[in-house]
């Protein structure tokens, strides 16, 4: 009954928990736009957490500069299990206008798995309330898959496959598909 | 029977005098201290079925000189029901702080001495609330007084011990020559000594000169229980004087002023008017309960803070005594029992967290509740019944003064009252507050680094401690019970003068003065609770919610176990090879690495400090230190007293 | 057998009506119909009044972490006791004319009461040993020092007002209040307690922590202040008593002024159909508690949700023990001379 009950809650209460990882500040106004009267993404259940613990879903915004990797790691890494990582904007994907810049770290596909990426710069409002209502499948998608790797396995949950968001607007200057190829090293710039 | 009142006096006496001569060896001298501090208590708790539950007087002249001519000459010992009560009080107290001694004191040196001191303020205790004679509680008050000097002075390598002690000293014997010049202006006019006797006399022929000895007699007790203005010498004792001393000084030197205060405003100066001592006596209290609440908020100092917070449970006693009703009585008499009993427990604390890191500065400590957690919960209960949480003991007695004083109010139409009952109820919420801010600052929070090897106290203290909280819990449990059998007996031989002069002067005495009994005693409490149901409810209710949290469980993650913890591991699955290590078992710093940042008890309540800025600076620029000012106090409280008697009674 | 009886009559009580599970539901209720209000006073469509349920039930999925600073015992126990203290306290408020257990406490024990679930967020949050929590629980301790001035205040006036009534001088005990009011109309209609009304109104969201008193969990500066370290199942313990809180000051409210409310439901009934009538009427005024505690919420909660912005914590401290403290001071004078 619980099982039930609880997979199902986890689609409809994401709580966000944002993370500025070096953004120029129009990705997070954007966020902070989605939860206004217009487009309201409470109707959801959507609702901003001030600190990691109580968040499920993480948006990072930002192309991840050196400085703020760590910190970034260590707040996503505080947000209990289930959680599911958001990718706001070109820069955590690519780097945007800042690659090759010595002082960036990204993408963060490099760090961590990444559930959704939101490409735009700025995303479109009802691109990044698609791709949070998708985030929010994935969540309880991650969750159910917990209960069945414990039933086979109880030692280890592994979480479900990343899933890719499809923006409504086209990709700009940068490929929203980071490869790791073709992205700068990090250590290299810095160096 | 009639015996046990002198030999639990004696036996403290003799033991301190033993432990001076066959002292050198340790095990002598904790037999002698255990014999020395078990024995009265259990002479005591035999006297509590005749006198407490079957309202005997006992009485007992030293020497056999019984009065001759309807004039007593010779030294008496009474023990009705408030001096057995209070007696009862203070030789748990002193029992329990003994057996903290033991292992709190094995480091320091002159142990002899300190035990020796110790007996002496506890047989000086016993004596006056066992005496049934003037004089005799002047001599025991010398020497319970200087007891206490020496023994806040004991640590005299401690910054401040000795400013503490000779403070205490001036204030103290000015105290001291209060109750002396009361006496002999009491003697003057009555030619007799015995309370008994004085309280036979006393009623029908008050004049100016014994009015202004009440003035005197008061002011006197009021230093032994350290009521405004009298309470930096409080804060000063408490801060430099060993924990187990602390205990004696609050839980039991103060008593010996509450009893004396109400031994003298009920049975020998009960004609005097008692609406207007009423005023004053609640006026006070009611003062010193938020004035001492409001200090001890300021405090960054464990041990100063219940200093101040012990005046202001004082405060508390006195106002509900003040009332002059039998709920009143009755309920500040359960609330200088409860007084007794948390604030040795919370005392004790402070001693053992002193015993294991050396400090009590708020500031700098945090998070032992890791290192001592039998610590922690034992000052959790005290805290919660200081501060009024049901269902511990402090609850129980303040909502009787929260009913006595509304009550008062009601019957008087008085609206002043009104006004006592609700400082009582923010005083207990302040109380709440600081209590609070203790438990953030010293038990939670974080560990600073150079505490990472304090250990829980040894057994002896935990066991002192542990007997408080026992008590503390059961005492909170069943008032029905402690009204009954303690405060109900006490506060009826409150109001029942008439067979304390007979039990003592032979019976009829009283009569031949034609003095009737005071008041009425019997009282209903307009209130309900009872705390056993309460308890029950919130047990079956945490069952409930326990079993529905535990059957979802097992569809939840579990806690991550310590294991995981200790490797400073990369979390959860969807980290890549290659990102720097995070350990999600830290706090959370808003990304930072986590450092140590303990949030400390200084300015904790700034949004209410802040508000109240003038008031604490006023307080700040008061309480200079000078121990010139504090004398001053005393004299203007006296002045005050005196003119407040002249004019007023 | 009678005992067994009672005694599962009680155990009813405690677990059903109007016990937890109905503490549980409509506590809930309440807080999503206060998130929907809040949503449409802003023009939005705002989140769907279960809203409340899924966040706890979403949170028990989720993993609970314990930082290796806290005290695990305290911050694990913290949350438990809080929610079984606010479900006890919520059976000793009566519904209209029943009463659970009314000779159990007064209204002084209901304020000392209310206390605990409040202390229990503050040592579980101190326990966490964050510094966000250490804020926190600062700020929600002043904020019960504020509230409990004019709240003892507005207790006393009502005490007095009815003892006045009853011929006693004095009367604490809740359902004795509750009785007074069944029997001669509601506390409200008379003119010392409006005075305490408007203060009860205002202390409603002083005391569950809604805006604009939330200074102890402001989320946007100091991560939600005590509840910083929390997660997944305590966090959901904390969240429901905390909206079983909401219930518990309505309610209160109900039972000190609007006791009287339901006094034509019986004699209705009872005209109607006399059989039943009883046992009727508590399923009927169970529904209209809830409609007012809901309207409440929709005044003192929503709305001031929606107009306000939150206050700093010494203006909160401020704004109580002044304005409303002198409101409810009013009352208690108007009481006390017998208006």
């Amino acid at each position: 009954m619980f099982k039930k009950l609880i997979t199902e809650s986890m689609g409809k209460s994401p709580w966000l928990f944002h993370i500025n990882a070096g953004s120029c500040n129009g990705c997070d106004i954007e966020l902070v736009a989605v939860l206004t009267p217009r487009y309201d993404a409470e109707r959801l259940g959507f609702k901003l957490s001030g600190s990691p613990r109580q968040a499920d879903i993480v948006v990072v915004t930002g192309p991840v500069t050196k400085q703020s990797l760590p910190r970034v790691l260590r707040a996503i890494s505080q947000v209990p299990e289930p959680r599911v990582i958001v990718t706001m904007g070109s820069c955590p994907q690519s780097g945007n206008v800042f690659r090759g810049s010595y002082s960036i770290a990204g993408p963060l596909s490099k760090y961590v798995d990444v559930d959704v990426d939101i490409a735009g710069c700025a995303p479109k409002p009802e691109a990044i309330i698609d791709g949070l209502a998708l985030a929010m499948k994935i969540l309880s998608d991650k969750r159910a898959a917990m209960y069945k790797a414990r039933k086979v396995k109880p030692a280890a949950a592994e979480p479900a496959a990343s899933a890719e968001a499809v923006s409504e607007e086209p990709v700009s200057d940068v490929s929203a598909d980071p490869s790791p190829d073709t992205a700068v090293n990090p250590e290299g710039g810095a160096d | 029977m009639n015996h046990y009142p002198i030999l639990a006096i004696m036996a403290y006496f003799l033991c301190a005098f033993l432990i001076v001569v066959f002292g050198k060896n340790r095990a002598v001298r904790n037999i002698l201290g255990f014999i020395g501090t078990a024995a009265p208590l259990c002479l005591l708790i035999m006297l509590a079925e005749p006198v407490l539950f079957n309202g005997a007087i006992i009485s007992y002249w030293m020497g056999n000189r019984a009065p001759v001519g309807g004039y007593a000459i010779g030294i008496a010992l009474e023990v009705d029901a408030l001096g057995l009560f209070f007696g009862l009080l203070i030789a748990t107290a002193v029992f329990v702080a003994m057996i903290y001694s033991f292992s709190y004191m094995s480091h320091d040196d002159n142990e002899p001495q300190y035990y020796t001191l110790f007996l002496m303020l506890c047989g000086g205790v016993m004596g006056l609330v066992l005496s049934g004679d003037l004089f005799n509680m002047f001599i025991m008050v010398e020497i319970l007084t200087f007891a206490a000097v020496a023994l806040t002075a004991f640590r005299n390598k401690v910054f401040g011990a000795l400013e503490a002690a000779f403070k205490y000293l001036v204030v103290g014997c000015i105290g001291s020559t209060c109750i002396l010049a009361g006496t002999i202006m009491l003697y003057a006019q009555a030619h007799t000594l015995n309370f008994a006797q004085l309280a036979a006399f006393l009623p029908g022929n008050l004049n100016t000169a014994t009015i202004i000895a009440y003035a005197l007699l008061f002011i006197g007790f009021c230093t032994k229980a350290f009521l405004v203005p009298f309470h930096p010498l409080a804060a000063d004792a408490h801060g430099a004087a060993p924990a187990p001393v602390s205990v004696l000084i609050s839980g039991v030197l103060t008593k010996s002023g509450l009893y004396g205060i109400i031994r003298l405003t009920y049975i020998l100066f009960r004609t005097m008017g008692l609406g207007t001592v009423q005023f004053w006596l609640v006026f006070l209290g009611s003062v010193s309960m938020f004035l001492c609440v409001t200090m001890a908020l300021a405090q960054h100092d464990f041990k100063r803070l219940l200093a101040f917070h012990s005046i202001s449970q004082i405060g508390y006693v006195l106002t509900a005594a003040g009332l002059a009703t039998a709920l009143g009585v009755s309920s500040g008499l359960y609330h200088a029992m409860n007084h007794t009993l948390f604030k040795g427990l919370l005392f004790l604390c402070a001693g053992a967290v002193l015993h294991e890191t050396g400090t009590t500065d708020l500031g700098k400590l945090g998070g032992l509740s890791k290192k001592m957690p039998v610590t922690t919960v034992l000052f959790l209960i005290g805290a919660f019944s200081i501060s009024g949480i049901p269902p511990f003991n402090g609850f129980a007695s303040k909502w009787l003064i929260y009913q006595a004083t509304y009550q008062k109010a009601v019957e008087s139409g008085n609206i002043g009252f009104l006004l006592v009952t609700v400082v009582c109820l923010v005083t207990s919420t302040l109380t709440l507050a600081s209590f609070v801010k203790v438990t953030q600052s010293v038990f939670f929070g974080q560990l600073p680094k150079e505490y990472e090897n304090v250990k829980e106290v040894p057994f002896g203290m935990r066991l002192g401690m542990g007997i408080l909280a026992f008590l503390c819990i059961v005492t909170g449990l069943f008032p029905g019970l402690v009204q009954r059998f303690l405060t109900g007996p006490a506060s009826n031989a409150v109001f029942h003068a008439n067979s304390y002069i007979d039990a003592m002067m032979g019976f009829g005495y009283a009569e031949k003065f034609g003095l009737a009994d005071t008041l009425p005693v019997s009282f209903e409490s307009v209130g309900v609770w009872s705390p056993i149901s309460w308890l029950c409810l919130l047990l079956i209710m945490l069952f409930a919610i326990t079993i529905v949290a535990l059957t979802s469980k097992r569809d939840r993650i579990s806690a991550a176990d310590k294991k995981a913890q200790a490797a400073n591991a990369v979390s959860g699955p969807s980290f890549l090879d290659g990102a720097p290590a995070a350990n999600k078992y830290e706090l959370f710093f808003g990304g930072e690495e986590s450092t140590y940042s303990q949030v400390g008890g200084d300015d904790l309540f700034w949004g209410f400090k802040h508000n109240w800025r003038h008031y604490f600076s006023f307080m700040h620029d008061l309480h200079s230190g000078i121990v010139n000012d504090y004398s001053l106090w005393a004299v203007v409280a006296l002045a005050l007293a005196m003119l407040y008697a002249m004019i007023i009674l | 057998m009678t005992v067994f009886l009672d005694a599962l009559r009680y155990l009813a009580y405690i677990l059903i009506f109007p016990g937890f599970i109905f503490c549980f539901l409509t506590g809930m209720l309440l807080c999503g119909i206060d998130r929907k209000l809040v949503a449409r006073m802003q023009k939005r469509v705002g989140p769907p009044i279960l809203q409340p349920f899924y966040d706890f039930f979403k949170l028990f999925g989720k993993e609970t972490i314990v930082p290796a600073q806290a005290n695990r015992t305290v911050f694990l126990l913290a949350p438990l006791v809080g929610l079984a203290a606010q479900v006890v306290l919520q059976l000793f408020i009566p519904v209209f004319s029943f009463s659970a257990f009314s000779g159990v406490a007064d209204i002084i024990v209901v304020l000392y009461l209310l206390l605990i679930p409040a202390l229990s967020v503050i040592l579980g949050a101190a326990s966490s040993g964050s510094p966000y929590a250490g804020v926190g629980l600062s700020r929600e301790m002043v904020t019960i020092l504020a509230v409990e001035l004019p709240l003892v205040l507005v207790l006393l006036a009502v005490a007095k007002t009815v003892g006045n009534a009853m011929g006693t001088g004095l009367c604490f005990s809740l359902s004795r209040i509750v009785e007074y009011q069944v029997a001669n109309g509601s506390l409200i209609t008379k003119l010392s307690m409006l005075p305490a009304v408007a203060a009860m109104l205002l202390i409603i969201p002083g005391e569950t922590g809604s805006h604009p008193f939330d200074a102890a969990e402001a989320e946007t500066e100091i991560c939600e202040g005590m509840l910083a370290e929390y997660s997944g199942a305590p966090l959901a313990v904390y969240k429901l008593s905390h909206s079983v809180k909401l219930l518990t000051m309505t309610s209160l409210f109900t039972a000190l002024f609007l006791g009287g409310a339901c006094r034509w439901v019986e004699k209705l009934l009872l005209g109607i159909y006399p059989a039943m009538a009883a046992g009727i009427a508590i399923v009927v005024e169970i529904i209209i508690l809830f409609l007012i505690c809901a309207v409440l919420v929709a005044v003192c909660v929503s709305l001031i949700h929606a107009v306000t912005a939150r206050l700093r914590i010494e203006q909160l401290f401020k704004y109580y023990w002044t304005v409303v403290t002198g409101l409810a001071a009013v009352s208690v004078v108007l009481a006390w001379y017998g208006l």
